[in-house]
């Protein structure tokens, strides 16, 4: 259930649930992601760039940048072929390009680790976590660790899941 | 005394390899017509970008461009250029790159972490065509 702008794309097992009872999406939390850049585009970033949730939450990615465009997109095989940086249960999610306002939203529902990238800002660096449950739920499936398949600076750009669960959300000032 | 020798070596240099001028009647209004298109219309990008203005680019040119830029009335304010850090530090020169007008009032340089088209980082190099360009495209 790929939505784009102002839909909503469900990952992780919970798609088949809220299409029988869309009150599910209705009702679940909602955390919001922006999408941000300095006014020459010398920094951009996902505000938070970690983010600790509950499963069921949804994410709702918005683009605050006002000059550039950007994207939301899980590590996936089925995503340009890239490695897997998210549960193996969770299913990918790609926003596509989101022009200055636009908006896009996934809920997570597998437990566990999820990393994703902005397709064109992926080399500077703009990358961003988020934590789904904690490491004691069942099916959990924590971080991956550096691959071939990143690039040093979005390797870099990951806050450890440690920091992201102590603090819940880190922006990128933050970040250790 | 130096210095004004230094100086004239560096006109002599700059004008022995000046970068040709696009032909000022058909790039001073937008839209600047055939090779150039939109960049908005070719890019999910935005069709005004503060700072930047409504681009237009030859695709035979990028990355370096020149990008073609003008303000909310259509007029040519700025040539711009995109060079990717990488490729110069790998050795690749832009040389011999046109320009939107031979007129050049300032030049602003500074780097871009990057957008589509151009999605690693670069440089910009925006050459602005009188002085007022800049704070017409900056908004």
């Amino acid at each position: 259930m790929m939505l784009k702008r102002r839909q909503a794309l469900s990952s992780g097992g919970g798609v088949l649930a809220a299409l029988a009872c869309p009150r599910l999406l209705a009702a679940a939390p909602l955390k919001t992601i922006f999408m941000r850049g300095s006014a020459r585009g010398e920094r951009i970033w996902f505000d938070p760039v970690g983010l600790a949730v509950a499963p069921g939450t949804r994410l709702r990615f918005i683009n605050r940048d006002q000059g550039n465009s950007h994207t939301a997109t899980s590590y996936h095989p089925d995503n340009y072929d890239r490695e897997r940086r998210i549960p193996v249960r969770a299913t990918p999610w790609d926003s596509g390009f989101l022009l200055p306002g636009d908006s896009f939203e996934v809920t997570l529902t597998a437990p566990g680790v999820y990393d994703y990238y902005c397709i064109p800002h992926e080399m500077a660096g703009m990358v961003g976590r988020i934590v789904v449950g904690m490491p004691e739920d069942p099916l959990w499936e924590g971080a991956r660790g550096d691959s071939d398949d990143l690039a040093a600076q979005a390797a870099a750009g990951f806050p450890s899941v440690e920091t992201i669960l102590r603090h819940r959300a880190i922006s990128q000032e933050a970040k250790p | 005394m130096l210095k004004p020798l230094i100086f004239a070596g560096l006109f002599t240099l700059s004008a022995a390899s000046a970068a040709p001028a696009l032909d000022a009647d058909a790039v001073n209004q937008s839209p600047p017509g055939e090779p150039f298109v939109q960049v908005s219309e070719a890019l999910p990008l935005p069709e005004f970008i503060p700072g930047l203005g409504t681009l237009f680019v030859d695709p035979a040119q990028l990355p370096a461009g020149p990008f073609l830029a003008y303000d909310h009335a259509g007029k040519l304010s700025a040539t711009v250029y995109m060079t990717p850090l990488k490729a110069l530090q790998d050795g690749t020169a832009f040389d011999g790159l046109a320009v939107g007008s031979s007129t050049v009032s300032a030049v602003d340089i500074y780097y871009n972490g990057g957008h589509p088209g151009v999605d690693e980082p670069h440089a910009h190099v925006v050459l602005f065509h009188d002085a007022e360009a800049k704070a017409r495209l900056a908004e």
